[in-house]
Order: structure tokens, then C-alpha cells, then sequence
């Protein structure tokens, strides 16, 4: 599902500074994978890159065999809105917006006409337990609350993989432990291919497989 | 759609003042631009409307210019086979003696074949005069007036009505009050008609008359009539429809016309800069959203059409306020343009309906919209290459990188090269306006680097003032360049066009003194009416000998000047005794020798020509010119160029012999009085006065008061200057507003950590001051500097388009006033940042990165 062959990330600034080094993974279908490493380790890039919001310096990436490299902008912007889903630490919602909205965003910008979208995102909402928060802004909701809104809209478009950035950072210990469980209970209802970047033990531990990067390059590769 | 629903409009409501501020960047464009195109559509309106209502069933008109012609043209024209009927008028303007009524015009008209041609809806008459034009003839009092007028002024039937006349003041009596429409809407209904030799001795006509209205004979097409008419007279006759004279109108408004477009225009550009750099710095604080968009498959194109929608739907809302601003201002200047006229070509007319023409509302409408979209190109771009991975860091605004630094630079180089090479080479109008245009490009392209620049001349400073405030005032502006660059350039652009406008209304100011000190020497002028432009009214030749002999007198100049068409442009020529004038006069002489000049002129042997009119005709000294008059063609040399502000279009100067032999006119417009050594002039004036009171119309000016009223005039022009001052201020406190809720946003974790340490918020409202002050400062430096360039390419349009030839005179005491009135504007509009920048939570702000 996921490849990566030889990727390199460097970052030019004052000093040349390199993120990732000759990374080579491949994930399969399905597999539910927790990426651990110390701050600073290229964990966050090597999931832009894989997410398509940024790209190798070098090396190649495919997604369901699938080169990201060639692709123009515009290209690898759909490939991003249908294959993959983002969650993010500090949720991103947009603060304006109501529950119902922010889960149907991505929907709106494929083109789904209004009706259609609010339905799909009203069932997304019942999945994550947020059937009753619906016309709520996210000032309103609680870290979980919030975060569980952000794995909503990124189901929107039942992406085959999912993509969460320090998705308990944010959180308490509770409502970590909750959003997990919610993700481990995504992962066996949709099959959905999940990477997770995590510095927490418990949440890397929870999933079958991890991968450890230390100074950009993988130091580990452990399956459960 | 949706997207602007969800995402577009919660921003807008949220910062609805500084929507409403943007969305004024256009208004205002659009704004002048429909109220000064509304006024002065509406005063040509309003001129052809009186044309045509006047007109009747005219078909064609035969007239001499403004100057007249004999009775006996008249005789000629009738007996023409084409001519079914030919009358004669005489059109002029007059005070109408009524408090707060302003001019009324006065159609002399013979009776007996007038009513062929116009038609006269009597509301009531006194019949047994107004039905027999005989009876009408016989009674040489007699008026007819309007049913408006006379309803303003409480006028009946048999009423008496003073009007000043040549022969000072007169009593007519009302013998016909005509109903309202068609005729009666002319003038703004101060329109009033007399008998055509009652109206000779009014306006001092001898045995002239204005022109010959006339229709053709069935069968005869108006094309034939008009080329046999111009056979049989000849060059010197002009034979047009009535609709061409409102052509010749056009003609004269074209230099204000002109003025009115770069205005307009100038006002959109400022509008494009407002709105550009409110859609920039909505960029940057959506940054965090358009990221969120991005990573959520928005493409570039959806987020670029996003603020593109935006744009246009302000660039419509601006638009619509302004279509109604500008019906406001154009109601308040159509009277200012109508005065201005008058005082300067004493063309009189009253615009009383504005009313904006439909097409040009919708062109507004366009125009507002599509500079809307236009001035968003830029952020709408940027926002689409927002990186999604930075956007979603919370942190500092992207600073310009050195290698795009450098391109802008290049690019701005090469423009600026290209731009000097045009004005050097300058051959036609299109190398000198693309240059004029790449110069504008080229200091904005500049901006951003000299701004980095300028500051880091100006930290030191700062710091000097304030230490802490000051020093953070000017690193924020060195770190983030881009972020003020845009107000910066829309300031300099804006005083560089206040430094060329006062430029050229301080040389104006100093070449008009100059002008005045050497041609206006008269110790006194005795005009035949208030307004030196209205040639209304003329005094006799003879008249020069009875002033003569007004104690203290030691010379009199006659002048006439008048009106005529020089190569399809109306030009002043000024006729008076050369030989006077030479003894009189110490022109400022452009070409030729003044001696030999003045003795060819005398002679009849010669023109003088003014700088402008050569300039705008490419005539040169030792040229034939040629200028058709009722008595055949006039064919002189130029034998001098001189210096002569006499009028926008140009003036010839010719001997009177010359101009009476060729136009058959023996009458005067001024005599100019110089008097004996120790003669007081308002002792002589008071004389003159008492010895003409009550048989002569005539108005004394002394020296004084006639330089005063020259200046008068000027100022009207030079209060452009003016609205461009109050431009540049607008601009300073909306740009200065925008452009520091931009910085406080990006500095916010700076500022709680320099209150966490201790600092106070007088003290963070200080470095928020301080930046306003020095956005406004580089704004004035930049504007300064570039003014001195722009007004070299002022000074090249008003010679281009209206041979105006000015030195070059940079405005010191009007740039001196500019620094206390810009830095006042910015340290205005850094109050409510200011304060913005104290609330707020510090936990917040300290925990924002």
C-alpha cells in the first residue's frame, strides 16, 4: 500500500538540514503501524511525505503503487483529498465552523452536492460518538470531543489510509486512552491502513507493528 | 459557492470594519471616477441640451466664430436657392439682476421669421405685440422669459425686469411668459428672448450679429446647402449643424477632461493598493486555514477562486456605494465645473440635473470589479502556494528570501533602465507613457529592498528615541519587509503624485506672477463685463476716446480678444496696438527678436504666437500660418514666440488694423488704462465710474484686483492638489491600520513575551506607535524622492496635452507641510492596534507557537 525506496528529506536554511536519510519501508494493506522516535527524529516529515504535503528531496514514494513524484500539484492534492486521511495533534478544525461542517469540508471541496455531503457527515459523527454534537463549534467540545471530530472529517471520503500526527498529544490521559480505542475500533471495522506517530509507549505499544527513527534514518522495525 | 459560505464569509463578519475598509478602497475609486465623469458629462449635457432646445427646427447655422458679422450677410444667405428661411440671433449671457438666480441668456431673435424656427408656447402674452413682430420691433423693451423664471422671480405679465445693459442699466418690460418645455428648458430655464436690434445695443453688438439659424429648402439636401453656403462665403464662415457646436465644447473641456481621467484613474490605482493589501495581509492571518484547506485536498485552483470570489464580490459592494458617492460629488462639482468654465472660457451653463448615464454605471460597476480582482491577483496566488506543512506551524510569516530579493531588484534594474531609455528617446506618446508606467513599476518593485534599507538607517535612530520600543519597531519592520511594503509603495505612490501636482502648481504660481508682473501692467482695466472671459458684451471703438480724457489717464490700450477655430482647435486671439504694447509690455520672449517682433507685428506684417499654442501645433518661428476670417483668408508669419498664459489653448497676437480688416469688428473687450506718474488709481477708477454711471456698463478692475482674479482661477486647477494631499492621508491611515494588525497577529508571541519580562503596556503600545511612525516616515522618504522624478513627467504631460511649459520647481514648502500631516495620519491610525496589542491573553500568546 505504502513504499518508500531510498527517501531522502533535507531542509535548506542558513544550514542544510536533513530530516530524513535513506529511508526505505514498505507498508501493507490493512497493517496498523505506530512510528516512535525522539523529538526531532523526522517523524512529522516522514508523514507529510507520505501524506503528500511535502516532498523527498530525493528517493521515491508510492501509494497503492502509485509514484508521488511525478505528479503536479494539483495531482497529488486529490491523491491526498481520496487516499489519506489527516488527524492531527491540535486537531485543525476550523473554529468557525459546526461540527456537521467541519466533517463535511472535505466532501464540499470534491464536489458532493449539499445534501449528500451533510448525510455522509452526519453518519461519520454516529461513528465517532458525536451524534448529539452536531451544530456544536469546537469551542465547545472538550480536547476528545474535538479530536474525535478531526478523525470524523478525515473518514469523510473513506480514505484506504490514515495518517495521525500525535493524535493523544493534546489530550489527557482519559481521553487519549478513548481516542485510541476509537482508532483500534476504525482499524477493525474499515480495514483502513493507519500510521500513527506517537511518543507515547502505550499508544506505540498498542499497535502490531513499530518503526523507530532516530536522527531521520529507521532504527527499528518491530512487529507484534 | 459553499466554500465562500463557510469559509469566506465567517472571516468577512468577523473583521467586518476592515472588510468595510477595503471594500471603501474601491468606493472611493469608482467614486470619483463616476462623479467626475457624471459632472462633466452632465455640464456637456446640459450645454447640448440648450444648443438643441434653442436650436428649434434649425437645420444649419452660419456664424464668424464668437466674433459676429456684418448685417449684410444676412441678405446674402437669404437669397441663396437652398435657403427656405434664414434668421438672424444674437445669443449672449447676462447677469440676470436676481438675487441667487445666476445668469440668465438672452436670445435676440427678429420676429418676423423667428417664429418659423422656434416655437413659442405662450403661457400668456400680451398678444397684440408678441402675435405682430412689427408691433414686437416697436417696442424695444420688450422680453419674454420663462415660466420657471418668471415663477422664481414673481414676474407677471407687463412686470418690469432691469438688465445691465452697454448703455448701463434698462428697464424691460415682460410682454410674453413662455409655457414650460422644449425652448423654455434651456439654460436651466433662465432663458430670455428680445428683439435682435434691442439686443445689438444691449450687449454693445454695432451692426453685427452673433449668426443666421436657418433651414433648407424641400428637396434640397443639408449636405448641398451646406457647401453652397460655404462657397458663397467663404473660409472665414463657419456653416454647421447646431450639434457641432457642442463638439467645439468638447474640444475646449479636453484638457479638463484629461485632468478628470488621470484623477479617476489614479484614484482606481490607490483603490487597487487598498485592496491588494487587505487581501495580503487576510493571507497571512488565514495562513493556519488555508493550510488546514490544503491538507484537506482543497487544490490551488479552489483556494485561488476562493479569494478571487472575495475580491469580487467587495470589488461589488464597493462598487454599488460608490456608484452613489459618486452621484453626490458629482451633484457638488457639477456646479464648481460650470463656474470654472465660466470663469475661464466665460462659457456660461447650469448643469442642475446630474444624473449618471446608464453605461457608465455599468462600466463602473466593471470597472470596480474587475480592479477588484485584479488588485487580489497577487494574494489570491499567494494564498494558493501557501505551504500547507509551514501553514499548519504556528510561527513567523514567511520573510523574503534572498534569492527572491534579488529577482525583485534584477527586475526592478532593467525597468528602470528601460524606463530611462523611453523618456530619453522619447518620440510619441506611447514610448513616453509606457515609460512613465515602467518607472511606476520599477519604485514598486524596489520597495520591499529599500524599505530593509531605510530601516536599518532608521534603527539606529528609533533607538535613540526609544530604546526598547524603538529597536523592536524597526526590526520588525527589517524581518518582515513584504508586510509593509505594500502600505509603503501605496504611500510613495500617492506623495510622488502630491510632489509632481504641487510642483507644477508652485512653477504655475511663479511663471503666472512673472506673466502678470510683465503682461497685466496696467494700472487699471476697464472691461465691459465682471468675468475677463465673457466677451458678451463689447464696448465701442469711440468709447476709447472719452475715457482719454479722465484726468490722469496717460494711455489707453484697446483689446480685443475673441474665439476663433486654428487648425480644428478654438484658440484666443488678442488683437491691440502692437506699437503700445511694445512701449507697454516686456514679454518674455521664446523665440525671435522682440524689436524686430513687435515692428512686423505692427506693421501687419507678422503674428506673435504663445509657447503653448507652438508647442501643441509644432509651429515654428518664421512659419506661415493661416486662420480663416469673414474677410478672406488671413496668411501671416510668425515672427515671435513669447511666453503668454493668456489661455489653455493658445493665443495669437495681432495687430488690430489686422483684426478689424479681416473680421470686420471695430469693437473692444478691455482697454487697458496706464496712468501719469503719481495718479492715484482708485481716484482715477472712481472718475471713470462717475463719469459713465448710468449710460455706459463698464467695470473697473485695478491691477490687484485682476492679478487676484487670475489667481482665483489658477487655484480652481491647484485644488486638485489638494484632494490628492487628502488622498495620501486616507491612504496613510488605512494602509497603517492594515499593515500593523498584520504585524501585531505575526509578533504577538514577541510582544506577551516582552510583557512576561516586565515590559508595560504603555510600553508595547510604543512599539506599535513607533512602527506607524516609521511606515509613515519611509513612505514619505520614498514618496519624496520619487515626486522629485514623477513631477519631470508631470510637467511633460501638462506640455503634451496642454502645451502647458512650466520650469522645473521642486514644491520644498508643501513637502515640508506633508512630514507633520503623514506622521500625524500614522501615529492616528496606530491607535486601535495600539490597544489590540495590550488585550488579549499573555497565556495564549506565550503558548502560540
Amino acid at each position: 500500500m505504502i513504499e518508500l525506496a531510498k527517501v531522502w528529506k533535507q531542509f535548506d536554511g542558513k544550514r542544510q538540514v536533513t530530516a530524513l536519510e535513506d529511508v526505505n519501508l514498505a507498508i501493507e494493506r490493512g497493517e496498523m503501524v505506530s512510528i516512535v522516535g525522539p523529538s526531532g527524529s523526522g517523524k512529522s516529515t516522514l508523514l507529510n511525505l507520505i501524506g503528500g504535503l511535502d516532498r523527498p528531496s530525493s528517493g521515491e514514494i508510492r501509494i497503492d503503487s502509485r509514484a508521488l513524484g511525478g505528479l503536479a500539484d494539483d495531482e497529488l492534492t486529490r491523491v491526498r483529498r481520496e487516499k489519506i486521511g489527516f488527524v492531527f495533534q491540535f486537531f485543525n478544525l476550523l473554529p468557525t465552523l459546526s461540527c456537521l461542517e467541519n466533517v463535511a469540508l472535505p466532501l464540499h471541496l470534491q464536489g458532493w452536492p449539499r445534501k449528500k455531503a451533510e448525510a455522509r457527515s452526519r453518519e461519520l459523527l454516529e461513528l465517532v460518538q458525536l451524534g448529539a454534537r452536531l451544530e456544536h463549534l469546537p469551542e465547545e467540545l472538550s480536547g476528545g470531543e474535538r479530536q474525535r471530530v478531526a478523525i470524523a472529517r478525515a473518514l469523510a471520503l473513506d480514505p484506504p489510509i490514515l495518517l495521525a500526527d500525535e493524535p493523544t498529544g493534546n489530550l489527557d490521559t482519559a481521553n487519549g486512552q478513548e481516542i485510541l480505542r476509537l482508532v483500534h475500533d476504525l482499524h477493525r471495522r474499515l480495514q483502513a491502513t493507519i500510521l500513527v506517530v506517537t511518543h507515547d509507549a502505550t499508544v506505540a505499544e498498542s499497535c502490531p507493528r513499530t518503526i523507530a527513527l532516530r536522527d531521520g534514518r529507521v532504527v527499528g522495525d518491530h512487529r507484534r | 459557492m459553499i466554500l465562500l459560505r463557510l469559509i469566506s464569509w465567517p472571516y468577512t463578519r468577523k473583521h467586518l470594519l476592515r472588510s468595510l475598509l477595503t471594500a471603501a478602497g474601491i468606493m472611493l475609486g469608482v467614486a470619483v471616477f463616476v462623479g467626475m465623469h457624471t459632472a462633466n458629462q452632465s455640464v456637456l449635457f446640459a450645454f447640448h441640451r440648450t444648443v438643441n432646445r434653442i436650436a428649434g427646427s434649425t437645420e444649419l447655422q452660419v456664424a464668424a466664430t464668437e466674433i459676429g458679422f456684418p448685417e449684410e450677410v444676412l441678405e446674402i444667405v437669404q437669397a441663396a436657392p437652398e435657403v427656405r428661411v434664414a434668421v438672424p440671433v444674437i445669443e449672449a449671457v447676462a447677469d440676470s439682476g436676481r438675487q441667487g438666480q445666476g445668469n440668465l441668456l438672452i436670445l435676440g431673435v427678429d420676429m418676423t421669421g423667428d417664429r418659423s424656427l422656434r416655437d413659442y408656447d405662450f403661457e400668456s402674452a400680451d398678444e397684440s405685440i408678441v402675435d405682430d413682430p412689427l408691433v414686437f420691433l416697436a417696442q424695444p423693451d420688450s422680453i419674454i422669459v420663462t415660466g420657471e423664471f418668471a415663477g422664481r422671480n414673481g414676474l407677471r405679465l407687463n412686470s418690469r425686469l432691469p438688465l445691465l445693459t452697454m448703455e448701463g442699466e434698462k428697464q424691460f418690460t415682460v410682454r410674453g411668459i413662455m409655457r414650460s418645455g422644449g425652448l423654455t428648458s434651456a439654460f436651466g430655464g433662465n432663458l430670455a428672448i428680445m428683439d435682435i436690434y434691442a439686443a445689438q445695443k444691449v450687449f454693445g453688438r454695432g451692426r453685427m450679429f452673433d449668426r443666421i439659424d436657418l433651414a433648407v429648402r424641400d428637396g434640397v439636401s443639408l449636405e448641398q446647402c451646406q457647401a453652397a453656403l460655404r462657397k458663397l462665403l467663404g473660409p472665414g464662415y463657419q456653416v454647421e449643424t447646431p450639434a457641432s457646436r457642442g463638439q467645439q465644447f468638447e474640444s475646449i473641456l479636453r484638457v479638463y477632461a484629461f485632468a478628470i481621467r488621470i484623477n479617476s484613474l489614479f484614484a482606481l490605482f490607490i483603490g487597487m493598493f487598498i485592496i491588494y493589501n487587505s487581501f495580503a495581509i487576510a493571507v497571512t492571518e488565514r495562513r493556519p486555514e488555508i493550510g488546514i484547506l490544503r491538507a484537506l485536498g482543497a487544490t490551488r485552483g479552489q483556494i485561488r477562486t476562493l479569494f478571487l470570489g472575495e475580491s469580487a464580490i467587495l470589488g461589488l459592494l464597493g462598487s454599488a456605494a460608490g456608484l452613489a458617492l459618486g452621484n453626490l460629488i458629482a451633484r457638488g462639482i457639477a456646479g464648481q465645473i460650470a463656474g470654472m468654465l465660466d470663469a475661464m472660457y466665460g462659457l456660461a451653463e447650469r448643469a442642475q440635473e446630474v444624473a449618471t448615464d446608464p453605461r457608465l454605471a455599468a462600466a463602473a460597476l466593471a470597472v470596480g470589479v474587475v480592479t477588484s480582482m485584479i488588485a487580489a491577483l497577487i494574494p489570491a496566488r499567494n494564498a494558493a502556494r501557501v505551504d500547507p506543512v509551514r501553514a499548519l506551524q504556528k510561527g513567523k510569516y514567511q520573510v523574503l528570501s534572498a534569492g527572491e530579493n534579488r529577482a525583485r531588484r534584477l527586475a526592478a534594474l532593467a525597468l528602470g533602465v528601460v524606463s530611462a531609455s523611453l523618456l530619453l528617446w522619447n518620440r510619441n506618446a506611447w514610448m513616453f507613457y509606457g515609460g512613465y508606467i515602467l518607472l511606476v513599476a520599477s519604485a514598486v518593485l524596489l520597495t520591499p529592498a529599500l524599505a530593509v534599507w531605510l530601516s536599518r538607517c532608521l534603527r539606529p535612530v528609533l533607538r535613540r528615541l526609544l530604546p526598547v520600543e524603538g529597536a523592536l519597531a524597526a526590526d520588525s519592520l527589517i524581518q518582515a519587509p513584504r508586510r509593509t511594503s505594500a502600505t509603503v509603495a501605496a504611500l510613495m505612490l500617492s506623495l510622488a503624485m502630491v510632489v509632481g501636482l504641487g510642483g507644477v502648481a508652485r512653477a504655475s504660481v511663479g511663471s503666472l506672477h512673472e506673466w502678470i508682473d510683465t503682461h497685466l501692467n496696467p494700472d487699471l482695466f476697464v472691461t465691459a463685463a465682471e468675468n475677463l472671459n465673457d466677451r458678451s458684451f463689447r464696448f465701442p471703438a469711440d468709447m476709447a476716446g472719452e475715457l482719454q480724457r479722465v484726468t490722469g489717464i496717460a494711455e489707453i490700450q484697446m483689446v480685443r480678444t475673441a474665439r476663433v477655430p486654428f487648425r480644428r482647435t478654438p484658440v484666443l486671439i488678442v488683437s491691440t496696438d502692437i506699437q503700445v504694447l511694445e512701449r507697454r509690455v516686456r514679454a518674455r520672449v521664446i523665440a525671435g527678436d522682440e524689436t524686430e517682433m513687435h515692428r512686423l507685428a505692427a506693421l501687419g506684417e507678422g503674428l506673435i504666437v504663445s509657447e503653448n499654442l507652438a508647442s501643441l501645433h509644432n509651429l515654428r518661428l518664421g512659419e506661415s500660418v493661416e486662420i480663416a476670417a469673414p474677410a478672406g483668408l488671413l496668411r501671416l508669419p510668425i515672427v515671435g514666440v513669447t511666453r503668454d498664459y493668456s489661455d489653455q489653448q493658445g493665443a495669437i497676437l495681432m495687430d488690430r488694423a489686422v483684426y478689424v480688416r479681416y473680421w470686420k469688428d471695430p469693437t473692444v473687450n478691455v482697454f487697458r488704462v496706464y496712468l501719469e506718474p503719481g495718479a492715484s488709481p482708485e481716484q482715477v477708477k472712481r472718475m471713470i465710474l462717475e463719469r459713465f454711471a448710468g449710460h455706459r456698463r463698464l467695470f473697473v478692475l485695478s491691477n490687484l484686483e485682476l492679478r487676484a482674479y487670475v489667481m482665483r482661477i489658477a487655484d480652481q486647477w491647484f485644488a486638485l492638489s489638494y484632494v490628492q494631499i487628502a488622498v495620501a492621508l486616507l491612504i496613510a491611515v488605512l494602509g497603517i491600520v492594515n499593515t500593523l494588525t498584520v504585524s501585531i497577529t505575526d509578533r504577538r508571541r514577541e510582544l506577551g513575551v516582552l510583557q512576561a519580562v516586565g515590559g508595560l503596556r504603555r510600553q508595547i503600545r510604543g512599539t506599535v506607535w513607533m512602527e506607524a511612525l516609521a511606515i509613515g516616515l519611509l513612505g514619505l522618504i520614498l514618496g519624496l524622492a520619487l515626486g522629485a522624478v514623477n513631477l519631470l513627467y508631470v510637467l511633460e504631460v501638462g506640455r503634451h496635452e496642454g502645451g502647458l511649459i512650466l520650469d522645473y520647481q521642486y514644491p520644498y514648502a508643501m513637502a515640508l507641510l506633508l512630514l507633520p500631516a503623514i506622521l500625524g495620519a500614522a501615529l492616528l491610525a496606530a491607535l486601535a492596534p495600539a490597544e489590540s496589542a495590550v488585550r488579549g491573553s499573555l497565556v495564549e500568546a506565550l503558548e502560540y507557537e
